[in-house]
């Protein structure tokens, strides 16, 4: 008795194909079932009272952090869109709304209910004997229609179309990826009141004979190089999720042959979006002022103040870029400045109110150092600027500045900038309110492995406890013209080196956004083949890598053609990465403005 | 016919077939590709990547055919911005070089189809660059030109290639090959010789003893299929003769010709066709990622997907250019040897037909590097 295995379910139509050889009688001797409601499933899980649940999505924020919960591979229940039941049963909060339209917002399958257990609860046999269970409901379907039926009323061969044509019952990398999607809408639901809790990651139980597809296996090469011992196996479990060490990530980058790291980034690309889509947004980048106090030696934007070339933006200016934008289908303005001890936090306050009273555009406004700067000048808190600036209209923060997160490095290139602790303290003051936003990472200023890898850590440690980055984005540091006399970084080698360990490194970070401004469209493409999976910005205007020697500029269509090229679907997005229906406008309108070539899309 | 078999075919030294051959343009997997490829050109030519000191002669770009993927030909002298050099004005470039002490063992010779210069023209400036350098490498005239050269001054190809010898030639580039496919060639070059006239040139000249290249223009309106089909086409002639060095993957450049309207080049497809050639073509020796054309960051990149030449330090290079290539017109020894070493990659100065020049501490960059200016370079975009 004691060994059975104790599992509960919900009694949800839904579930039932699961549980239907279970009810009739496999493995008796192995298991014991019993039906309860959603949050009791997940209360006894939690107590200890039963070993295996087969429980909500919704419920899976309300379990234990701190558990190593893993969850049964193969086996849930999804669907398109948000089952109704499922709705009723739960308040989602601002997810309600994604009942009907779930897979056209994200593109992915909704999972509603899945297996899941302490690490070590189920080994291989009794997983394969769950997969008989739905094996054996999956040709009862009828049966289960009109049983329901009979107990609850309805119509039994509504049910049954609704089990056969309305669900699916695997759980492949695509419904991982929507269960990903799903806990990542509720955190962002749930941010602004208790923090997040529940795991962080969706991980599988793992069992010798099932351990790795055959895809991911370390590959039988005979290669003619002497292996670096140990590479293939950190590959293959980053490229499966596995979280690195710094000394691993050092390791990695230092070792592993370009492809090598390239190929296990794009297997990692591959599970976190299996839809092959390639985002992009279509927003102008508009540099309000290009007066700066912070005077980084790599920078050939700023101006000092009593420079006769320094700007500060008029509204009438901002008035017309703004109208523009709008014309030309953009969704959102990044606005980003030198760092001007003019401007006051009730000037950014006044812009903001004017921009959301006049433009339907969000803010991308204003990079950790700015922030940081207002607040000093006002006296005032990091988080207090924060909030005045949101209730202004602030929507999100680029994550632009970070340069190296190392401040042996930042003292040499950009000695006035804010310290590394700074910028992650206003990011993670920016999550705690619930702005999203980006990061950034500049390297080929001479610093090292380590220095690359401390980055990747800070980022992945505050992502770990706030889940507030959308997305990362690194590029090399555009020598031409600086007053940095360094070593030329810029080549394509070392960017995807660093863009694809960071892809393997940063496996909390749901984006990698590729830099085409800097790299050129060509390395763009071929770094989504590396582990990009959004095409940054269809860009209106940019003033700042521009005036170091990256000449690179595309409009919407040209992105839609380069990403179709690739082999992707492109589709447009917002800045928290939510897709935008598709819209022939945007198109039409870019190549009314004049694209490169128009007749792009019939050859691709 | 699967990856794994393929792979498997690659590992056990077997040529591969048309259907392999689309299989592998097709393959999802670019990194499977580039990693198989990867260990063909390592087995052939260990780290080092090749490179060499040229300048590049344009002498003319009047020219009787009107490919449609041109931007470099004018139809006719006195055309707007058709030009020939005079010889002493060919000669000219080669002494300039050699006197700014920036020596140079080959010069390339590609020209447009001019009617209306006798062919001494042709041996002249050959003779006369070799008087001025009698070690420099003339790597001269496409098949392309050397069976216009038959057919307009009426002498057989092996007699033109004869003459040009006598007077200096000593190889062959690869231009002009396009894509065999007659479908293609009618549509983009109808006026150029066919498929078996360029490769009998080239038969010619490797029977006497001539060395040569060869090329693909791909990314404008060919298939995969058309691809593979050219591929195993140049194989089967070296198979024959093994008088081809290097295999040159030329991408389609939209700007300024008939074609504006097809995609720019990918990226991706630049280095599948890479990786690609490089498996198909096991019997040609190396692989040329052409930077002029590819752009500096995918010439490094190809360097891991097949590629094991970077062409040379270039001078005066117009076809591409002409084309909206946004590429510097030139590079110093040490960037190419810089920008060998950040691809990962060791740098080795070869001559025309690959022996070793320099390598190592011979090749060292004393000069800083001087990162190539994308703003000085003119472009439209």
């Amino acid at each position: 008795m004691s060994d059975r295995i104790r599992l509960a379910a919900v009694p949800f139509l839904s579930a039932r194909p699961l549980t239907y050889g279970l009810e009739q009688g496999l493995a008796a001797d192995r298991f014991e079932l019993t039906y309860a409601s959603p949050a009791d499933c997940a209360r006894r899980l939690s107590s200890g009272e039963i070993d295996l649940a087969l429980l909500p999505s919704s419920r899976l924020p309300s379990l234990d952090r701190a558990v190593d919960w893993r969850v049964v591979p193969r086996l849930a229940v999804s669907s398109e869109a948000l089952p109704v039941e499922f709705a009723n049963e739960h308040t989602l909060g601002p997810l309600s709304g994604t009942v009907g339209d779930w897979r056209l917002r994200t593109g992915l399958p909704f999972v509603s209910q899945l297996w899941v257990g302490r690490n070590g609860a189920v080994g291989a046999d009794q997983a394969d004997l769950l997969m008989q269970s739905l094996e054996q409901g999956l040709v009862h379907l009828r049966d289960l229609a009109i049983a329901f039926a009979e107990a609850h009323g309805g119509d039994p061969a509504r049910y049954e179309n609704y089990l056969m044509h309305g669900l699916s019952y695997r759980l492949g990398s695509e419904e991982l990826s929507g269960l990903g999607a799903f806990l990542e809408h509720l955190r962002l639901a749930e941010t602004t009141s208790p923090p997040a809790r529940g795991p962080t990651r969706i991980r599988l139980f793992e069992f010798a004979n099932l351990r790795a597809s055959p895809k991911l296996a370390a590959q039988p090469l005979a290669r003619k190089k002497p292996v670096v011992p140990g590479l293939d196996a950190l590959l293959a479990n980053a490229a499966t999720g596995g979280r690195l060490s710094s000394a691993e990530g050092i390791h990695l980058y230092e070792k592993a042959s370009l492809l090598d790291l390239g190929k296990a980034a794009d297997e990692r690309r591959r599970f976190l979006h299996p839809r092959n889509v390639v985002t992009y947004i279509i927003d102008r980048n508009v540099n309000y002022t290009n007066l700066c106090v912070t005077a980084c030696k790599f920078c050939n934007f700023y101006r000092p103040a009593k420079s006769k070339d320094a700007y500060t933006l008029s509204r009438d200016v901002l008035a017309q870029k703004f109208a523009e934008t709008v014309a030309m289908g953009g969704i959102q303005i990044l606005l980003q400045g030198g760092v001007n001890p003019q401007l006051r936090l009730d000037y950014y306050e006044d812009l903001f109110r004017w921009t959301k009273a006049n433009f339907p555009l969000a803010l991308h406004a204003l990079s950790p150092e700015e922030v940081s700067f207002i607040a000093k000048q006002e006296q005032l808190s990091i988080r207090e600027v924060l909030a005045r600036l949101v209730a202004a209209g602030l929507d999100s923060l680029p994550g632009g500045g970070a340069e190296i997160l190392d401040d042996e490095i930042r003292h040499r290139v950009s000695p006035l900038k804010c310290s590394a602790d700074t910028w992650i303290e206003v990011m993670r003051e920016a999550h705690a309110l619930g702005l999203r936003t980006t990061a950034t990472m500049v390297f080929g200023f001479g610093e090292t492995s380590e220095h690359i890898l401390k980055h990747l850590e800070r980022l992945r440690a505050l992502q770990e406890q706030t889940a507030g980055f959308t997305a990362f984005i690194c590029w090399p540091f555009q020598a031409e013209g600086t007053r940095l006399r360094l070593s030329d970084d810029t080549t394509a080698q070392r960017y995807l080196r660093v863009f694809s360990l960071a892809r393997l490194y940063l496996d909390n970070f749901p984006n990698l956004q590729v830099s085409w401004p800097t790299m050129g469209p060509a390395i763009g493409q071929v770094a989504l083949r590396f582990g990009g999976n959004d095409f940054g910005s269809a860009m209106i205007e940019e003033n700042v890598v521009s005036q170091a020697g990256a000449v690179f500029k595309l409009t919407a269509e040209d992105i839609e053609q380069r990403v179709r090229a690739t082999g992707f679907v492109p589709r447009q997005r917002n800045m928290r990465y939510e897709l935008l229906p598709v819209r022939r406008e945007a198109i039409l309108l870019a190549s009314a403005t004049g694209g490169v070539a128009k007749s792009l899309q019939a050859g691709a | 016919m699967s990856f794994a078999e393929i792979k498997d075919k690659v590992r056990a030294g077997e040529p591969l077939g048309q259907g392999d051959g689309v299989a592998l343009f097709q393959h999802p997997n670019l990194l499977e590709l580039g990693l198989l490829a990867n260990e063909v050109r390592e087995r052939l030519h260990g780290q080092r990547t090749y490179f060499n000191r040229n300048m590049h002669i344009n002498a003319t770009n009047v020219c009787v055919a009107s490919c449609r993927f041109c931007s470099f030909a004018r139809l006719k002298g006195g055309d707007p911005g058709a030009y020939t050099l005079t010889l002493e004005e060919a000669w000219g470039r080669l002494r300039t070089r050699l006197e700014a002490k920036d020596p140079i063992t080959e010069i390339h010779i590609v020209n447009g189809l001019h009617d209306g210069l006798p062919f001494s023209y042709y041996t002249d400036l050959l003779s006369g660059l070799k008087r001025i350098c009698p070690t420099v490498h003339l790597k001269a005239f496409t098949a392309v030109e050397i069976f216009f050269f038959h057919q307009h001054y009426g002498m057989p190809v092996a007699e033109v290639l004869r003459r040009l010898h006598a007077a200096g030639l000593d190889s062959l580039p690869g231009g002009g090959a396009e894509i065999f496919a007659p479908r293609v060639r009618r549509k983009l070059c109808a006026d150029k010789c066919d498929a078996d006239q360029w490769l009998d040139v080239h038969r010619i000249a490797h029977r006497m003893g001539l060395r040569s290249n060869c090329t693909m223009l791909y990314g404008h309106i060919e298939t995969v299929e058309e691809r593979v089909d050219h591929l195993l086409r140049l194989r089967a002639l070296q198979e024959e003769t093994g008088g081809f060095q290097t295999f040159i993957p030329l991408a389609f450049h939209p700007d300024g010709n008939a074609l504006r309207r097809l995609p720019p080049p990918t990226g991706v497809d630049d280095l599948r066709t890479f990786a690609v050639s490089r498996l198909l073509l096991h019997n040609i020796a190396h692989l040329k990622a052409y930077w002029v054309m590819l752009g500096l960051k995918t010439a490094q990149t190809a360097q891991w997907f097949g590629a094991d030449d970077l062409d040379g330090t270039v001078q005066e290079e117009r076809i591409y250019h002409m084309a909206g290539a946004e590429t510097p017109q030139s590079l110093g020894v040490p960037d190419l040897v810089r920008l060998i070493e950040r691809a990962g990659r060791v740098p080795v100065e070869r001559d025309t037909l690959y022996n070793i020049l320099a390598e190592g501490s011979a090749l060292l960059p004393s000069q800083p590097f001087r990162r190539p200016s994308s703003r000085a370079l003119g472009v439209s975009a």
